[in-house]
């Protein structure tokens, strides 16, 4: 029986059974993340109550009042969109070559082998990898080694359980997101792009600053836009590479929550992280509008 | 004058031939195509011209200057591609300045000749349009536009038709052929349609599996094609199995299931007495009304088939075990046929070419 039949006798339109075939995803997305999100985020407007868990029909904007009054966690969102945008911006300097050698390479074997080099650092859980790290980060470890045995410092750099560790982290987490985000759209990229530049009179170089970067812009900006994301939301990393020194937004949720049993600040903490999320979102869109001509 | 010269030019991909010994000399201001099947080795040919692709042995020259080795930015090429290559981040008018501003020309002279170069291509107004905002023949338009304000010294053109509407395509046919004309440059033309081909060269060379077969002007290609291939790849033949009787010179008296016909000889290929040859026919050279009673050679024939095409109606005519399409234009003056009819099929002596 063919597809339009099987449509025909179940007495569904074409159109309809489209429709049927998102229910699953609908009813997931809804049950396991816009109502928990949801109360979680009415609960910021819940007096802030030690161990008091459930929703409450007394509403106040004390949570909020609160979080913008105390400087350390205004502190905290800053250091959280400046470790985002560092983070983004050392993974895509450190990605794009990576990703464009990938997008070139038309090998199919060579160029499988290399994806499965990006990816296979996915493989393992990330907690087991910044565990990898440290043994390289720490006082005692590789990298220190070499630096002191080379003479380059006296005593050990401190490589983690600060900002710098935090950002190794990131990047490190980061980095298979923004390459794949990159391949997929420097592929695309015809290549007749560049070597019309090239014919009409640009080197090597000059063609890929004035025509393939400018058009592998789109997925710069997502790619950046999903580091971002991926980066200040963070709360593994900051918590094993910055040890809880590195008071990022997330940590004060986990903190407020876990620690302190508040969880209506913890919510109040986690709706102004969303926020400046989608806020960036909302201005990488304009950006991406304007420099590509329109064409994101 | 020759302007373009490819000497004993090969390339090698890995084991595969793209491109075997090839010599091709073409004429200052001339619109040469290179004709033929995918694969055979023509898009290969055009951008080693166009310096993207290192030919494994040979030599290219152009205007008497070896181009072999230099990159494509030194060559002073333009090419307009199948897909246009319209840069998608820059407005029209930033599209057509890329070359100029590449060699450092003052902004006023910039807007100078994007300007007349818009003009010159029916696009003025469109300057700050981006790709997207445009229809495939005016992306067509600006990708010309773009290599010809650099006044290169040749312009290739890659397929530049195949990606557009049919009438689209008839359109833009003459309008680059017109173009061509007018600025005076000598064009390579890449294509795999015949019709193209025919329409806008002054030459042609036809190519397959990485060799030129023929290279003439269109009539010569239509009319005397070298081999069979050639024939079936260019226009609509009838291809009629015989045996040589005898030659005279160029005229060669073939027997077509007992009846005697002539067919001209190509210089290509000497038919040898006693041998079997093919004959090629047109479908519009042959005609099922005589015109002079005495006219030869003459077979009888009976209508299968009528298909009626408005301004062309064209018969499958049967004659002994063999089938010929004859295509008669629908005048008032030349009777219908039925199916069945006997009918007797006429060309002239020189419209029949015969080959081994």
């Amino acid at each position: 029986m063919t597809k339009a039949t099987a449509v025909r006798a179940s007495g569904l339109s074409q159109h309809q059974f489209k429709w049927l075939l998102v229910v699953p995803l609908v009813a997931f997305f809804v049950l396991f993340f816009v109502i928990p999100v949801g109360l979680l985020f009415a609960t910021s407007f819940n007096p802030a109550k030690v161990g008091q868990v459930a929703l409450v029909s007394d509403l106040t904007f004390d949570n909020y009042i609160r979080f913008f009054s105390r400087s350390n966690y205004l502190i905290a969102a800053g250091r959280s969109i400046l470790l985002a945008s560092i983070v983004s911006v050392i993974t895509l300097i450190v990605a794009y070559p990576m990703a464009f050698v990938i997008a070139k390479t038309e090998n199919p074997a060579r160029n499988t082998f290399l994806l499965i080099l990006v990816l296979a650092s996915m493989q393992l859980d990330m907690v087991i990898r910044l565990y990898g790290m440290m043994v390289i980060l720490g006082d005692n470890g590789l990298i220190n080694q070499i630096l002191q045995s080379m003479g380059l410092t006296d005593g050990p750099v401190a490589l983690m359980y600060n900002f710098r560790g935090v950002v190794f982290g990131l990047v490190q987490f980061a980095l298979p997101f923004m390459i794949l985000t990159l391949v997929g759209v420097i592929m695309g990229i015809p290549p007749s792009l560049e070597e019309a530049a090239r014919s009409l009179g640009a080197s090597r170089r000059r063609a890929f600053m004035r025509v393939t970067l400018p058009a592998s812009m789109p997925g710069i900006l997502s790619g950046s836009l999903l580091v971002f994301a991926l980066s200040i939301s963070s709360y593994i990393v900051p918590a094993l590479m910055g040890g809880f020194r590195v008071g990022v937004l997330p940590i004060h949720i986990y903190q407020q929550v876990a620690e302190s049993a508040r969880f209506q600040f913890g919510a109040t903490i986690a709706v102004i992280l969303f926020l400046i999320s989608a806020t960036a979102v909302a201005v990488y869109l304009k950006l991406g509008k304007r420099s590509s001509g329109g064409l994101a | 004058m020759v302007y373009v010269e490819f000497s004993t030019i090969s390339k090698h991909f890995g084991t595969s031939v793209a491109v075997a010994d090839l010599d091709l000399q073409i004429e200052q201001g001339e619109f040469f195509s290179l004709l033929g099947p995918s694969g055979c080795g023509k898009s290969t040919t055009l951008r080693m011209l166009a310096g993207f692709v290192k030919p494994t042995t040979g030599q290219i020259r152009v205007n008497g200057r070896n181009v072999t080795a230099l990159p494509p930015e030194a060559r002073d090429i333009g090419i307009v591609f199948q897909n246009y290559a319209i840069f998608p981040h820059m407005t029209v008018f930033d599209n057509i300045a890329f070359g100029l501003v590449e060699r450092k020309l003052p902004r006023v002279e910039i807007k100078q000749k994007v300007d007349s170069a818009l003009a010159e291509v029916g696009m003025t107004g469109f300057e700050d349009r981006y790709e997207r905002e445009l229809s495939g023949g005016q992306k067509q338009r600006v990708a010309l536009a773009r290599v010809l304000v650099i006044e290169p010294e040749i312009l290739l053109l890659d397929e530049p038709l195949s990606a557009l509407d049919k009438k689209m395509r008839e359109e833009m046919k003459y309008w680059i052929k017109n173009i061509q004309k007018s600025v005076g440059i000598t064009t390579i033309y890449v294509t795999h349609d015949q019709s193209e081909a025919l329409t806008m060269s002054d030459r042609i060379a036809v190519m397959d599996q990485g060799r030129v077969l023929q290279i003439g002007t269109p009539v010569e290609i239509y009319e005397q094609p070298a081999s069979r291939f050639i024939a079936e790849f260019i226009g609509e033949s009838n291809l009629l199995d015989g045996t040589a009787l005898d030659v005279h010179g160029a005229v060669c008296s073939i027997d077509i299931d007992g009846t005697t016909v002539t067919g001209r000889l190509t210089q290509n290929n000497a038919a040898i007495k006693g041998q079997a040859v093919t004959l090629l026919v047109r479908p519009e050279m042959i005609r099922l009304h005589s015109l002079d009673a005495s006219e030869k050679p003459k077979l009888n024939g009976t209508v299968r088939e009528i298909i009626y095409q408005g301004s062309v109606v064209r018969y499958r005519i049967q004659i002994g075990h063999q089938h010929v399409m004859v295509e008669v234009a629908n005048r008032p003056d030349l009777a219908r046929l039925d199916l069945d009819d006997d009918v007797e099929v006429y060309w002239n002596a020189d419209s029949g070419v015969a080959m081994p």
